[in-house]
């Protein structure tokens, strides 16, 4: 069983935006595939998105799990609940995330879930004047007492947290990771956007800083042969357009940081990753 | 009648006699086997080689040619050269391009068998005026090169040489069969020619045969032809296999000073995106090929071949970075006609044990280029540590004992090519349970891992299910035969196989009855191995390689646990209906038509 994993809140009403936040177009991709893909990343284990009943989802990897709310409009326990619920037998913490999160960042999840590696039930970050139920971790044996919570209609997080052990991370305490500090220095991670302008004012933003490298054919190909290039990109397919690699037609694989291999141009890219471009016939 | 593309025999030569007899083989064998590996595992179950020393006089050495062979279509001037192993004691088959699959098939036969020993270093001359032996003493001791080239002087136009080097008259085991310098490299046939006391064969074309349908052989040459120019196969055609070096190093996958790591810092110094632009000064094809995937570099001295594997397990594997040293290293392997990745490993392994203080030898050292040099020369004379590492790392390490087995790179007794079992879990159970031992081209399930369609780190059903179909895949490509630089042009393999072989046989063959062939050979090879003495705790990997994990780039520790390595292999075994220990039932041995 994997240590860690990921749980997607999809199901809000999205009514201060005025169309559903999960499928909001993110450089190419949407807002859920994005959020799901960094959670994939960070954590190494499954994600489960939570959806309303019948809610209608933008197209995700095939590995993603996705859940029914058994009940609408109780909130975020309802989906911490279900999310978790859905974890308890395949890995013991679940980063718990909004759909709404444009720069959450593999290094901030990574921190606020060695929170509860170390022993905690719950790891609460508190940045930007507020706590974040909703970019934190939990134990995935939480499913039972947010169940139980949402039964007797205490429906906020703050009832659960009075329930277990919780570390509360504040800004100082985030970063002293040393990392995170470096890749989120503004801890933008926790940025939720709930209004339209809240998404423009985002959309706007410059794409991540990463570095590209090409191997092989792909490195003859282009002025700049196998050197190393520093590109804007939100998401594989756009690293690779910001390269000059030909993406799209199935001869090239992208290794993150060297470590996944895919082929889904919507992969999400954060600041300070690395992609290398392989030809997808590497081997003898 | 015998289907097109065929003799319908096979020749039969005693060295120890230098007679020769014709066994027939009937369009039930043929279609079951097809030819290549996959016929040539057949001939090694009805000639007893199990049961026979594979150095002894009387074990089999087969050449197998296939139907595709003499048609238009590109890649299939191949053979399958087919033995009981001197290195692992099981079946090994090895592969080579060259012109010599065109004339050795029209010498009449679709398979040349050489059993027996002569008295004196001999060649076998095989032609349309029967076979006879001649004196081979001038040749003793020459490269398979030199040999060749005499040979060719002496004998005319229209002779095709098969050559050993002196490694395989002094019975390396690991010595590598050359023809026209392509080897049959891995498994150590050279041995068994030596020790049959042949230095070469020459063949001469003879006879003739046509596909069933040639209008349809035509076309479909032509239709591949043009696919093989394509994207599916830029990356042998502009820089070659070498391409893999520098993108393994990046994903942790290139196995490194005898797999202490998966990432060699220098690795940039011998990546072929440089070194082509300053070295390369060729590229040649094979007989009837289009890719085109030989890249020939200079050396200080002179030119050689590279591909990643050569340079894999002379370089990293070693820990040496000098290009210099590295191609004259892959030189001098070719001169001694050694297998570069089983020399490779075994120094490999000698150089960790000599830092260990488990064999006495100060001057062998990781990253030095000229001990290389040595170990590799006293290899091929006998001098110093040669002995020792001419018996492969296996037995090296056997005889060197102390622990040292724990880290001898091999699989049955092959040593591993350069794909990192620990960051690419497909590839992991493929090299375990294959056959003929690690190998990456008889299990290609390397391609899984690298796909981006499953999580390489993270062994499981996926990567069983690919290890299954890319070791069917590579049974039957290596018995049609076609080389695998062309599979990422064929959109429905089995289905397309199927219609090539059609065509050239006149037989309906479709798809499934090409994934039960596939099923077939890959059971014969294993059955083989159980008469050969194969035991369960065969099918597994290096200690080292389940105790030690690998850094990515990414911080993440890799590994790979004998638990997880067990129940691939279980769940392997299932698929391939085989009990909890590897063994078949009696249903699929009848199928296996061996009586």
């Amino acid at each position: 069983m994997p240590d860690s994993a990921g749980v997607v809140l999809a199901g809000g009403r999205s009514s201060r935006m005025g169309t559903p936040k999960a499928a909001l177009e993110w450089h190419g991709s949407t807002l859920l595939r994005r959020t799901v893909g960094i959670l994939a990343r960070a954590t190494g284990g499954p994600v489960v998105v939570v959806r309303a009943p019948g809610q209608e989802l933008p197209e995700l990897p095939k590995d993603v799990h996705i859940v029914d709310d058994p009940r609408e409009g109780k909130g975020p326990v309802q989906g911490i609940a279900a999310g978790l619920g859905a974890l308890e037998a395949r890995a013991e913490v679940a980063f718990v995330s909004s759909t709404d999160l444009p720069f959450l960042h593999p290094a901030f999840v990574r921190r606020v879930l060695r929170a509860v590696h170390e022993g905690a039930d719950v790891g609460l970050p508190i940045a930007r004047g507020y706590p974040q139920p909703l970019a934190a971790a939990y134990r995935t044996t939480l499913a039972d007492l947010a169940e139980r919570l949402v039964q007797a209609e205490r429906l906020r997080p703050a009832f659960l947290f009075e329930q277990c052990s919780v570390t509360r991370l504040d800004e100082a305490a985030l970063r002293d990771d040393p990392v995170l500090a470096a890749l989120d220095p503004g801890l933008d991670s926790v940025l939720n956007v709930n209004e339209p302008d809240d998404y423009r004012k985002a959309r706007s933003q410059p794409a991540p800083e990463i570095t590209v490298q090409r191997f092989g054919v792909l490195a003859s190909a282009g002025a700049s042969g196998r050197q190393v290039q520093i590109v804007h990109a939100a998401t594989v397919a756009e690293a690779a357009a910001a390269a000059g690699v030909d993406f799209s037609g199935g001869h090239v694989t992208a290794a993150l940081n060297g470590d996944q291999i895919t082929r889904d141009g919507q992969t999400p890219l954060a600041a300070g990753d690395t992609v290398f471009f392989l030809s997808a016939d590497a081997g003898g | 009648m015998t289907a097109g593309g065929y003799f319908g025999r096979a020749l039969i030569v005693d060295a120890g006699t230098g007679t020769s007899e014709v066994l027939e083989l009937p369009d039930r064998i043929l279609r079951a086997y097809i030819g290549g590996a996959g016929l040539g595992a057949w001939l090694m179950h009805r000639l007893g080689a199990a049961e026979t020393d594979p150095l002894a006089p009387g074990a089999p050495l087969a050449y197998v040619f296939s139907p595709l062979v003499g048609t238009p279509l590109t890649t299939s001037a191949k053979f399958a050269v087919v033995a009981r192993s001197p290195l692992t004691g099981m079946l090994t088959d090895a592969l080579a391009s060259s012109h010599f699959a065109i004339a050795g098939k029209l010498t009449g036969y679709d398979a040349i068998v050489v059993r027996g020993a002569r008295p004196a270093l001999s060649v076998l001359r095989i032609d349309g005026d029967g076979t006879r032996f001649d004196d081979a003493d001038d040749l003793a001791g020459l490269t398979a090169a030199q040999a060749a080239g005499r040979l060719r002087e002496r004998l005319g136009r229209g002779w095709r040489v098969a050559a050993i080097g002196p490694a395989g008259e002094r019975g390396v085991r690991y010595a590598t069969i050359s023809h026209d310098g392509r080897h049959a490299g891995r498994g150590g046939l050279g041995a068994v020619l030596g020790a049959k006391r042949i230095k070469a064969i020459a063949v001469r074309a003879a006879a003739q045969v046509a596909p069933a349908d040639p209008d349809a052989v035509l076309a479909a040459a032509r239709d591949l032809r043009q696919r093989s120019f394509g994207p599916a196969t830029a990356k042998y055609r502009e820089l070659g296999t070498l391409a893999n070096l520098l993108a393994f190093n990046a994903i942790s996958t290139l196995p490194t000073r005898n797999f202490q790591a998966a990432t060699f810092d220098e690795a940039p110094a011998l990546a072929a995106e440089d070194l082509s632009a300053m070295r390369r000064v060729a590229r040649h094809s094979c007989a009837s090929c289009t890719i085109g995937c030989e890249h020939i570099y200079k050396t200080k001295d002179r030119t050689t071949r590279v591909e990643y594997e050569n340079v894999f397990a002379l370089g990293p594997m070693c820990g040496v970075s000098d290009p210099d040293a590295v191609l004259a290293a892959s030189a001098l392997c070719d001169d001694l006609g050694l297998d570069t990745i089983s020399a490779g490993g075994t120094i490999a392994w000698a150089m960790e044990c000599a830092e260990r203080g488990l064999l006495d030898a100060p001057w062998l050292r990781f990253g030095d280029a000229a001990a290389l040099i040595r170990a590799l020369t006293e290899i091929g004379t006998g001098d110093g540590l040669g002995d020792l590492l001419a018996e492969g790392s296996r037995r090296a390490a056997q005889h060197v004992g102390q622990g040292s087995e724990e880290f001898a790179p091999h699989v049955k007794g092959l040593e591993m090519p350069g794909y990192e079992p620990r960051t690419l879990h497909a590839m992991a159970l493929g090299l375990a349970v294959n056959a003929r031992g690690a190998d990456h081209n008889r299990s290609g399930a390397y391609e899984a891992d690298l796909s981006g369609d499953l999580d390489r780190l993270d062994g499981g059903a996926a990567h069983v299910a690919a290890a299954v179909e890319t070791e069917d895949r590579a049974a039957v490509m290596d018995s049609l035969i076609l080389c695998k630089f062309l599979r990422g042009v064929f959109t429905d393999p089995f289905g397309e196989w199927a219609g090539l072989l059609s065509a050239v046989t006149g037989w309906e063959v479709d798809r499934s009855e090409l994934h039960r062939t596939a099923r077939r050979i890959v059971l014969a090879k294993r059955v083989f191995n159980l008469r050969a003495g194969w035991q369960p705790g065969d099918d597994w990997l290096p200690a080292r390689l389940l105790a030690e994990p690998v850094r990515l780039a990414s911080g993440r520790e890799a590994g790979l646990t004998a638990e997880r390595l067990r129940a691939m292999i279980d769940a392997y075994y299932a698929a391939r209906g085989l009990d909890a220990r590897g063994r078949p039932g009696q249903s699929q041995l009848a199928d296996l038509r061996l009586r």
